[in-house]
């Protein structure tokens, strides 16, 4: 199967490290991956074109995960439809409540593995191609 | 009394040995070069002459190939070197350092001094290849050196193949693109994890204007300094450490022959040294 047949994750942090870490999963599982370092940029990224799932930090600078959920979740384009993974630090309960309401469809709190983000990835896309 | 000279045969065999493990050609002409540190060598480990170091160097006993190796790159580094100090960092040091820490506190390390970059970038391959709570912590590196110019090679990020030996292929096609004929060049991501500045760590304001770190790396540069300058620097790594940070020194040196400032902590991998907690006064 050629690459164009993959699917497109855009991951969204500011630590590059973290990009990494999770670039390197996802790509195992198969998938194409593009990233952000904000919420602003996530946004210019999307521009582009559609990806097939967000994986979105909460805590990022100029524009934050939740602001950029809500601001995607409020278009009225394909794009605002996109399944969103957050990925945070934030563990309380009212943590993930924000979350959701600000349109995230799954919550993970940090660490996550590289071996549960691929599962989650994978389950959330509906598969890597 | 200094071992006695090796004979030009003892020279070749060493010579043929260290060309086949380092690929590195030391020929007649390098003769007092490498004498100095068969003597080193044979000093350090108390093999007393060249036969008993050299069968203790064949035998690779305490890492001695690597030492050995090491005492002829001193002024060039590799990716990976003494790795047994990541080890330690991934598995004893960060451990103690995030125990009771709030996961928006940065966590700081900083590789002083960085040469081009080898040992800072290490440590962010390391920490994504061996430590799971690499997404959960803000991580930052920072790389040092007095000299400018190595500086701005490191942010370059362009490495030949000796840099690079020790890398598994896996871990070269991670992380590097290859860039004409022999060269690597590191990931954009990687380059941007790093930070890096020229700093002279003698000098106090200098080195106090990078804050505070969890972890420094200072390995191999103190030895160069007299012993006026090595208390200084010392002084400064101890204020540039938070309490309870932790130092690593090149495997040939020791902080308590020059500062009882800190504390001698002996890990499963490396000897490493702690800047105390601080007392609460009452």
């Amino acid at each position: 199967m050629a690459d164009t047949a993959k699917k497109r994750v855009l991951v969204v942090d500011d630590a590059n490290l973290v990009r990494l870490y999770y670039r390197d999963a996802l790509e195992r599982a198969g998938f194409e991956v593009i990233e952000a370092f904000n919420g602003l940029e996530a946004l210019e990224t999307l521009l582009d074109g559609p990806v097939d799932l967000l994986i979105v930090d909460v805590n990022m600078p100029q524009m934050d995960g939740l602001t950029f959920l809500t601001t995607l979740r409020s278009r009225d384009e394909a794009i605002a439809a996109i399944p969103a993974l957050i990925t945070t630090t934030e563990a309380g309960p009212q943590d993930e409540a924000a979350a959701r309401t600000a349109g995230a469809n799954f919550y993970l709190t940090k660490p996550v593995s590289q071996d549960a983000l691929a599962e989650y990835a994978l389950l959330m896309a509906g598969g890597a191609a | 009394m200094p071992p006695a000279p090796v004979t030009e045969e003892e020279l070749q065999r060493l010579c043929e040995f260290l060309y086949r493990k380092t690929g590195m050609i030391f020929g007649e002409s390098k003769r007092y070069y490498v004498q100095r540190r068969i003597d080193e060598r044979i000093a350090a480990t108390r093999a007393g002459d060249f036969a008993g170091y050299f069968s203790l160097l064949r035998s690779d006993i305490d890492g001695e190939i690597e030492q050995f190796i090491n005492a002829f790159t001193v002024n060039e580094t590799y990716f990976y070197r003494e790795d047994h100090q990541l080890e330690c960092l991934t598995r004893d040091l960060l451990a103690e350092r995030v125990r009771d820490r709030p996961r928006s506190a940065p966590l700081r390390i900083w590789s002083a001094p960085c040469s081009t970059g080898e040992e800072p970038y290490s440590i962010a391959m390391w920490l994504l290849d061996n430590w799971p709570l690499v997404d959960a912590y803000d991580i930052e590196i920072v790389g040092s050196d007095i000299d400018s110019r190595v500086v701005e090679a490191a942010r370059e990020g362009l490495y030949g193949k000796r840099a690079l030996m020790r890398l598994s292929p896996e871990v070269v096609a991670r992380y590097f693109i290859p860039e004409g004929e022999d060269h690597w060049r590191l990931i954009d991501d990687l380059r941007q994890s790093v930070g890096f500045t020229a700093v002279n760590l003698v000098d106090g304001p200098q080195t106090r204007a990078h804050g505070r770190f969890d972890v420094i790396f200072c390995r191999n540069m103190l030895i160069y300094f007299d012993d006026a300058s090595r208390r200084v620097a010392a002084e400064n790594l101890y204020e540039a450490l938070l309490p309870g940070g932790f130092i690593c020194l090149g495997h040939t040196e020791s902080m308590s022959r020059i500062s009882p400032l800190f504390t001698v902590r002996r890990y499963a991998d490396a000897i490493v040294y702690q800047r105390p907690l601080e007392r609460v006064r009452g």
